[in-house]
């Protein structure tokens, strides 16, 4: 599914109506009618962002909420409280919630927040990807060629390598030679900046 | 309590048989001392009849012998012929009570000479089989030289006769011996003395058997008592029997006995008599035993506690339950004088004056509800019955009270009670604030729907790219959302209208004491004391009695809360109507702290409250309805402390 904003509202015409808004200004968006239904069809690929209804019958978007949490969705997710419900989402945002508008609401204010939105989830998945990209290439390097990286990125030199691996100096730089083109980079300053992103 | 033990003790069983024992070795010795006096008694009659028999065999020989003496002293008489001094010795020999019947001398070869009476050869040769007299008896009488007796023999059929013959020495004379006849019959039955024959029965038996003469022709009843003796002389198997007639009754003895058979019988029948009523005495215990047993299981066994106590309050009995319920033991209830340990300090005062009324005689048959507390401290709810004690005399001696613990019935009736008297007194209330928060929600979705959709046609127009068709769409999707809003405001509206008071001339006193009746158990619960100063005579306002009594029970409950944490003795509320000019007023006093000035700037304003439960409506409701019945709630300080509220209304 493309990124789009999922709209959970049990109230038709307010899932309309912001379908419509979103639309106008060029933010896809899905519609559901109750957390269930998209609790049903929800997979951990989803991209974009939620906007979630507080109070619904049935399950509520507090409830929601912390099953999302539970099953490890990162979607920045938006409340729409109504009058009353300001603290539950307040508590809401400290359970890591990306924010929350009070209705009646300023169709503008929420148009920028998801837009943010969009935008956060966006840039995780970028960096998502390139930190995948990083554990694919390292997963191209045999045993030892990880090995003799671990000993490169602690700044070790060539000849304390060979010495520890009970190995010659020319089988080192083979090896660095080897690491260097599966990774990609042209020197060691470069290999360290690459492994510690993958680590993050 | 301790076990009964069993009816007997094994050791008491040979104790209980030993009466019985007794008295049949009683009876026996009794038996036993009646036979041996009976056999005492048969002995001493027999010795009697004996010493009689031998008395009689010698008056008889005695009587012989004389007679013989006199016929051997007639003999030399008569050999000179009859004189006169012979003749009237023989007829005193022939006297009737000698038994001779005849006296005939003869001579020496034993031819009679003579005889008086004289004899007739018919008589010699009709009356007697023999020679008579006995030739042979004759020649014997002669050659022995004394008497000898000859056989006896029938005489006419009916008598016996015998003879006694009697040798004359003489060699000169001619009579040889004189021969005397006796008769059986008169000798036995004239010579014997009158208590002899009345007391016995004489008879002389031949040698063959056969009684040839008796003293009496009647039979005696048995031969019990009878004794048999040789009758010799005259001899010849003559055999004299005497049969004592009867017994002699010997009647002291015989009522002596009697008596004590009597007594015997008596004593064994009230043995008996006492032991059938020991049997019942015991089949009664064991009934009343079991009986006990089972009231005890049914006391033991009861969830409601007993106590019985006197006429003074003492404690005299408490039941297993009742123990579980105060937590004492019965030790430590039984004997104890009130105040006793259970009563709640805290309601001492209803508590004795349960307890005087119970003991001057007047216990409610409907039972009293009392609040006392258990050994642990722990509140505790009873429910209390009085029944007066009667003892077996039909005296009153105390008072038998049941309790049950209706602690866990109350609270939850208690709870129950104030979740429902909440849910009365605050739904008018809470659905004031309840719609509000609903109707903020049900407006909020169509107003924000409407600007969701007016913000993005509005994008959409900008930009420039909205065909008329999708406008037109919105457009009405706008108005829609639009009549909902208008639709949620209609209802608000009628909901209003609905609660439009509904005026009646009303009397204000009377829904001041409705109220009132309706927060008592409150005020009875928090300790409260109520001082109605009612003016009668009010004119009647035109108000609704609801709305009022809700205003009524709002003031009075704020005056309450207002004295939480004033003193009991002090927490009283003053009530009291009034009329000034044309308004009707209704005052509530209380003695609380009085109201901070800060808190008293928004008193009125709708949720502002100073309670954690509170909901923030009750006053600005109150002050609602004052003015929908074009009044006014106001309040003032109360110069001792505490505040006034004063609802006034226009008559």
């Amino acid at each position: 599914m493309n990124p789009c904003a999922h709209i959970i509202d049990d109230d038709e015409a307010i899932r309309d109506a912001l379908e419509w808004l979103f639309k106008s200004r060029k933010l896809p968006s899905t519609t559901w009618d109750s957390a269930e239904a998209f609790l049903a069809e929800w997979t951990p690929e989803w991209r974009g962002c939620i906007v979630l209804d507080i109070r619904m019958h049935g399950m509520s978007g507090l409830e929601c909420f912390d099953t999302l949490t539970a099953r490890g969705c990162k979607l920045p997710l938006i409340f729409i409280t109504g009058h009353g419900d300001v603290p539950m989402a307040v508590s809401a945002l400290k359970k890591g919630a990306f924010d929350f508008v009070e209705k009646p609401f300023d169709d503008t204010e929420l148009v920028a927040i998801v837009t943010r939105a969009l935008e956060l989830d966006n840039e995780r998945r970028r960096s998502e990807d390139v930190r995948e990209d990083i554990r694919r290439r390292l997963a191209l390097l045999t045993a030892r060629e990880q090995e003799v990286m671990q000993h490169i990125v602690e700044g070790k030199y060539n000849k304390v390598i060979a010495d520890t691996l009970n190995i010659s100096m020319r089988t080192v730089e083979a090896h660095r030679s080897k690491i260097f083109e599966k990774m990609g980079v042209r020197s060691a300053v470069e290999l360290v900046q690459l492994v510690r992103d993958a680590e993050t | 309590m301790e076990k009964p033990g069993p009816i007997t003790a094994p050791s008491a069983a040979w104790q209980l048989r030993l009466p019985y024992a007794a008295l049949a070795l009683f009876l026996l010795s009794l038996a036993a001392l009646i036979w041996l006096t009976r056999v005492h008694d048969g002995e001493t009659q027999y010795n009697t009849l004996i010493s009689d028999v031998l008395w009689m065999e010698q008056n008889v020989q005695f009587h012989l012998d004389r007679n013989a003496a006199q016929l051997a002293e007639l003999g030399p008489i008569l050999q000179d012929g009859m004189s006169a001094q012979a003749e009237a010795k023989l007829r005193h020999l022939l006297r009737a009570e000698s038994g001779l019947v005849r006296v005939i001398w003869l001579d020496r070869s034993g031819q009679p000479i003579a005889a008086m009476p004289p004899l007739t050869d018919d008589h010699l040769i009709g009356e007697s089989r023999g020679a008579v007299p006995s030739r042979s008896t004759f020649r014997l009488a002669l050659s022995v030289g004394r008497t000898v007796y000859a056989p006896a023999y029938e005489v006419a059929g009916t008598e016996h006769h015998f003879e006694a013959h009697v040798p004359i020495p003489s060699d000169t004379g001619a009579i040889a011996g004189m021969v005397g006849v006796y008769s059986l019959d008169n000798l036995i039955i004239r010579e014997l003395p009158w208590w002899f024959s009345e007391r016995y029965r004489v008879s002389v038996i031949d040698a063959s058997g056969r009684e040839i003469a008796a003293k009496s022709k009647v039979a005696p009843l048995s031969d019990a008592l009878s004794y048999s003796i040789a009758f010799d002389p005259p001899g010849h198997g003559l055999v004299l029997r005497i049969t004592a007639y009867k017994d002699e009754i010997r009647w002291i003895p015989a009522l002596l006995i009697a008596s004590i058979l009597l007594l015997g019988g008596i004593i064994v029948w009230s043995i008996w008599q006492l032991r059938l009523q020991l049997g019942r005495r015991q089949a009664a215990e064991q009934a009343l035993r079991g009986e006990i047993l089972f009231r005890k299981a049914m006391e033991d066994s009861l969830m409601t506690g007993l106590r019985a106590r006197d006429l003074d309050g003492r404690i005299t009995y408490v039941n297993p339950a009742f123990c579980r319920i105060t937590g004492f033991t019965a030790d430590e209830l039984i004997d104890r004088m009130p105040p006793m340990p259970y009563w709640d300090p805290e309601h001492i005062d209803r508590t004795v004056e349960v307890h005087d009324l119970i003991l001057s005689g007047n216990p409610p048959a409907e039972g009293v509800e009392l609040q006392l507390r258990r050994k642990d401290g722990q509140r505790l709810d009873a429910m209390i019955f009085e029944a007066p004690l009667i003892d077996a005399e039909g005296r009153h001696t105390g008072w038998m009270g049941s309790m049950m613990d209706v602690t866990e019935q109350r609270r939850a009736r208690e709870l129950a009670r104030q979740q429902d008297e909440r849910l009365q007194a605050t739904s008018r209330l809470i659905t004031m604030g309840e719609m509000a928060s609903t109707l903020a929600h049900e407006l909020n979705q169509p107003l924000t729907a409407i600007s969701s959709y007016s913000s993005g046609s509005l994008n959409r127009l900008e930009d420039g790219d909205i065909d008329k068709q999708e406008l037109v769409e919105i457009h009405r999707k706008i108005a829609r959302q639009a009549q909902r809003a208008g639709e949620i405001i209609r209802r608000v509206h009628d909901f209003v209208r609905r609660s439009e008071p509904k005026r009646a001339p009303l009397d204000l006193n009377a829904v001041i004491l409705e109220a009132l009746a309706l927060l008592e158990p409150d005020v009875r619960k928090r300790g409260m004391r109520v001082v109605k100063e009612l003016t009668s005579g009010l004119p009647t306002v035109c108000a609704d009695p609801l709305m009022i009594e809700q205003v009524v029970v709002n003031l009075l409950r704020n005056a309450m809360d207002a004295m939480v944490d004033t003193p009991r003795a002090q927490r009283r509320v003053t009530l009291a109507t009034a009329q000034e000019n044309d308004v009707v007023t209704v005052r509530v006093a209380d003695e609380g702290a009085g109201i901070p000035d800060e808190t008293a700037r928004k008193l009125f304003e709708p949720f502002f409250t100073t309670k954690p439960e509170g909901m923030g409506m009750g006053l600005n409701i109150c002050r609602t309805i004052a003015e929908l019945h074009h009044g006014r709630l106001s309040y003032e300080r109360r110069p001792a402390g505490g505040t006034v509220f004063v609802l006034s209304l226009p008559v």
